[in-house]
């Protein structure tokens, strides 16, 4: 009893202040959800005026149903999204395994090298990328896309699974191969179980990069391979659109899904570690 | 064969694993940097390729006034946007950090930043335009007049770039002040000093690195900002990104869009050098690589981190 | 269970510049409670490593049962290793983590969980068997990591200061535990510490390393009442050292008589050793501060054997069942003394701080180190 009393009164010191710093941080908030907001109430909103003049479904609808083009682009989205995401996670656990544990050449070059797709702006990313494919007559398309979706998510992998591999205790290595592991078991039975939420959070992040990429897409993009960005860029360019709309509406789920699910997930890995 | 324990780290291995990667990296990325390198200083032929003689006409293109004018406006915008970032998030950071609440107040942070861009973007041009929400509401109370924008200037620019970069520096914020030892404060309060006191003498300070992230991170993409200015921004608000966009796609000139490709990457490695140089002697060397692992994290295992803590 | 005694012969490895092991030998028995004791960075975890196949010497050999086996890899090795760091496998449950090396053989599932079981029991963790390493406390990831090695039915088990992550008291108990369970499966221990009162507690040998060389290797008995080098003495347990020179020796009993001036303690002194030795010699004079004797009235028995001094109480430091005086003697230098308390309220009249009293040992309880320097 006494201990609920005391945490009662803690409690009551926790509660907020109305400090500057909590004002700020609502207003923040508020900032940051006010334009979608306003997005997902005229998703609703029967005319194209920005008077709210009634409530329908039907941009919805006709996002669903007569919407070809926007969904030729989320099927290619989802494409890039998927290989570029795989190769990249693969390519960069592989790599920060091979640097974490390994001296070889080039071993530095590498580290430097990995960083820099990171720091530097996308416009520059892209324009290399367009000047390096034009040069050697490569023909711009989805195959391009998943080449430089690849490359920039490449870095992110490879942190993130470096960063989990630095709490890593390499005597657990050590304790495989005592224990009778040969290197490729002690790999797969303890290396790679260990790292599985740095390699599934590289994998995730990817998957999520290459669904927003516009900026490089934009430059290694051909003919009939708009991805849903660019798809969306060329609606929006002259003006408002119900049915982007809705659309926006659909991607903010997906987003607050995803941002849930990946919360329930990472919290089940994190325990099992 | 003979064992020996070094080769636990033998070097073959080593490569088989991380070769790909840097090959991959070398091709797609370094080479066609180097290319752009090498094409600023060709000239364009007629056909919309390049051509040889190596010339430094590409770069004494770039000092004509009307460039002259557009580097010096992306300059200040830059400046502009990445103190607004930072004076909002600094706040904003601490308080989540404060919070008990941190997973939920990261979850609130992380759906506008992973909802994509383009459609945020989009979501400001709804409430920007002449017939958007704000302007109907302005012009309600005849602050504007009728058909007036929002949009197409200047100020639109930095109010939706502030938008789009916030998360980058509220989260390295956060990340470091939730390692911040708060009794410190108290600690300064008891010893004198007041409140403001002792944010500014022991709370920053302590910071520095996430302060640097932040500005590295919020600065360098605004400064190659490339949609922002094209979809809100009106034909005073051309930045550098979209000159090079323009010289690609529309006059063909590689060599002079190298040319700026390469001053902005000069550029954009110089600030994050000289921000690193400025994060504190004592994080001078753990360099690029620290700043970046922080940004990866913060983009997504964070979520985990606060989990883990609840 | 098999076991086989291990012996190491002039084994060097050198990181860079820095010399971690110097040729160093040591032989260990089949079947005893070896430790390597030393202080951080003196090559006793180098020495463990390069046993258990995780290091590879410069120079020297290594043999198991007279076979060389430098040449193995760990995994071929039959030792087994405690870690420091515990390693446990972070996502298996304790007993996946136990079962490893025997999935890894591929033995019947039947036969795995009957094993797994059993040494579970073992290192009583019944109730924790099927959690996960994050969930464990310290002590209780200790006894999985001993249960995951000793399901191996290695020859050999390796400890590599597998305590020093726990508290004091666990400490103790968990040695106790170690103990026994050496007594129970019989294979060689080869325990690596830095904490002295563990490798005397359990030992039945020790080398006593410092700066990659071994300096003695004996009982624990021999190490702490005969220790060879002015390090051994040092390290192990506390003494009273003084610089001396021999000046004659006798025959005493079996042993020598040996007459030595001691300039600290402002003039010549008896003490007892195994060896003539010659006069003039450099060397140094030892004495346990709980062999000297601390009393606030002077011996009456006059006797040539015994060493008796007077000063004042510098320090009493209590302890609870022992006190620790610092007594400053006459002519300036300090003796330590400890002093148990064996009787309540019976322990001769108290001793306090700036009280004159009189220190004494018997030659016998001196003892002379004639390697200084190391």
């Amino acid at each position: 009893m006494k201990e609920h009393d005391i945490e009662r009164l803690h409690a009551r010191n926790n509660q907020v202040h109305l400090s500057f710093s909590n004002i700020m941080l609502v207003f923040v908030l508020f900032f940051l959800f006010i334009p979608l907001i306003v997005v997902v109430t005229y998703s609703f909103n029967e005319t194209k005026e920005m008077n709210f003049t009634g409530f329908t479904l039907q941009w919805y609808k006709k996002l669903f149903t007569d919407s070809s083009a926007l969904w030729a682009a989320f099927t290619n989205s989802l494409l890039v999204a998927m290989l570029s995401s795989i190769t990249a996670t693969i390519l960069g656990s592989m790599a920060a395994i091979g640097i974490k544990w390994y001296q070889f050449k080039a071993r530095k070059a590498i580290i430097s090298v990995s960083y820099l797709p990171m720091v530097l702006p996308e416009v520059i990313v892209g324009v290399s990328m367009l000047i390096f494919f034009s040069s050697l007559n490569i023909n711009l398309g989805l195959f391009t896309i998943y080449i430089a979706h690849t490359t920039f998510n490449l870095p992110f992998v490879f942190l993130l699974v470096s960063a989990r591999l630095d709490e890593f205790d390499y005597s657990t290595i050590e304790a495989a191969r005592d224990l009778g592991a040969t290197e490729t078991q002690s790999l797969f039975k303890v290396v790679i179980p260990s790292i599985l939420p740095g390699i599934l959070s590289g994998l995730l992040m990817s998957v999520t990069m290459s669904l927003e990429d516009f900026v490089i897409t934009f430059f290694v993009t051909g003919a009939g391979s708009d991805t849903l960005p660019l798809y969306v860029y060329s609606q929006i360019r002259y003006g408002v659109s119900p049915v982007i709309n809705a659309l926006s509406m659909i991607v903010i789920l997906g987003t607050m899904a995803l941002a849930w699910v990946c919360k329930s997930f990472l919290k089940t890995i994190a325990a099992n570690s | 064969m003979k064992w020996r324990p070094s080769e636990l780290r033998v070097r073959k291995l080593g490569m088989i694993y991380s070769y790909p990667m840097g090959v991959w990296l070398l091709v797609f990325f370094v080479i066609p940097l180097a290319i752009i390198f090498l094409y600023s200083f060709l000239t364009r032929d007629i056909y919309g390729t390049v051509k040889y003689p190596f010339t430094l006409s590409a770069y004494q293109a770039m000092f004509s006034k009307s460039y002259g004018v557009v580097l010096f406006r992306t300059i200040w915008i830059t400046v502009l946007s990445t103190v607004l970032c930072l004076l909002l998030s600094l706040p904003a950071g601490y308080a989540m950090a404060r919070s008990k609440n941190q997973t939920f107040l990261l979850f609130l942070v992380m759906v506008p930043f992973w909802t994509n861009s383009i459609i945020r973007i989009f979501a400001w041009i709804t409430l920007l335009s002449s017939e958007g929400i704000l302007s109907h509401m302005l012009q309600g109370l005849g602050l504007l007049d009728q058909g007036m924008d929002l949009m197409y200037n200047n100020g639109a620019v930095v109010l939706v770039l502030v938008y789009m970069y916030i998360p980058y520096s509220i989260l390295p914020l956060f990340t470091t002040i939730d390692k911040f030892d708060f009794s410190l404060l108290d600690a300064a309060r008891d010893l004198g000093a007041t409140k403001f006191q002792a944010i500014v003498k022991v709370l920053l300070p302590n910071i520095k690195s996430g302060i640097s992230t932040a500005l590295i991170f919020t600065a360098i993409p605004i400064f190659g900002a490339y949609t922002v200015p094209q979809l809100v921004g009106g034909k005073e608000s051309t930045m550098l990104g979209n000159i090079i966009v323009e010289q690609v796609q529309k006059a063909r000139n590689l060599p002079l869009a190298s040319a700026f490709s390469v001053v902005l990457c000069l550029a954009s490695t110089f600030g994050v050098l000289w921000m690193l140089k400025d994060a504190g002697s004592s994080k001078t060397k753990s360099s690029l690589s620290q700043q970046a692992k922080v940004e990866a994290n913060v983009k997504l295992s964070h979520q985990g981190d606060s989990n883990e803590r609840a | 269970m098999n076991t086989f005694p291990v012996a190491a012969s002039h084994i060097t490895r050198a990181f860079g510049d820095f010399k971690a092991l110097d040729d160093v030998s040591v032989t260990i028995n089949a079947g005893e409670f070896f430790s390597l004791l030393g202080p951080s960075g003196c090559g006793k975890t180098t020495l463990l490593r390069i046993i258990a196949g995780f290091d590879y010497p410069d120079s020297g050999s290594l043999t198991f049962d007279g076979k060389d086996i430098l040449d193995l890899p760990p995994e071929k090795r039959h030792v087994n290793t405690i870690f420091q760091t515990y390693a446990l496998f972070p996502h298996l449950s304790v007993y996946d983590n136990i079962a490893f090396a025997l999935k890894l053989k591929k033995r019947s599932k039947e036969e795995i969980d009957e094993k797994v079981w059993r040494f579970v029991r073992m290192v009583q963790l019944e109730d924790h068997v099927f959690k996960k390493p994050s969930q464990l406390s310290g002590g209780q990831k200790q006894r999985v990591a001993i249960a995951r090695a000793l399901i191996n039915e290695p020859n050999v088990l390796l400890l590599d200061e597998p305590l020093s992550a726990l508290d004091a008291k666990l400490r103790q108990n968990l040695l106790v535990e170690l103990d026994k369970i050496h007594d129970q499966v019989g294979i060689t221990f080869i325990y690596v510490t830095h904490d002295q009162s563990e490798a005397l507690s359990v030992s039945d040998h020790i080398a006593v390393m410092n700066k990659g060389k071994v300096l003695q290797i004996g009982t624990p008995y021999e190490i702490y009442e005969a220790p060879a080098t002015e390090f051994v003495a040092k390290f192990i347990g506390e003494t009273n050292y003084y610089p001396a020179t021999v000046v004659s020796f006798e025959s005493y009993k079996d042993e020598y008589l040996v007459k030595a001036l001691v300039p600290e303690l402002g003039g010549e002194v008896l003490v007892t050793d195994f060896e003539p030795q010659e006069p003039g010699k450099e060397v140094a004079y030892t004495v346990r501060p709980e062999k000297v004797h601390i009393a606030t009235e002077l011996h009456t028995k006059a006797d040539r054997l015994i060493n008796s001094y007077s000063g004042v109480v510098e320090e009493p430091v209590y302890s609870g069942f022992q006190s620790k005086y610092f007594v400053k003697l006459d002519n300036g230098s300090t003796v330590k003394v400890l002093k148990q308390h064996e009787n309540y309220m019976d322990d001769g009249p108290d001793i306090e701080w700036k009280d004159h009293v009189y220190v004494s040992w018997s030659a016998e309880d001196g003892f002379l180190i004639k390697e200084m320097g190391q």
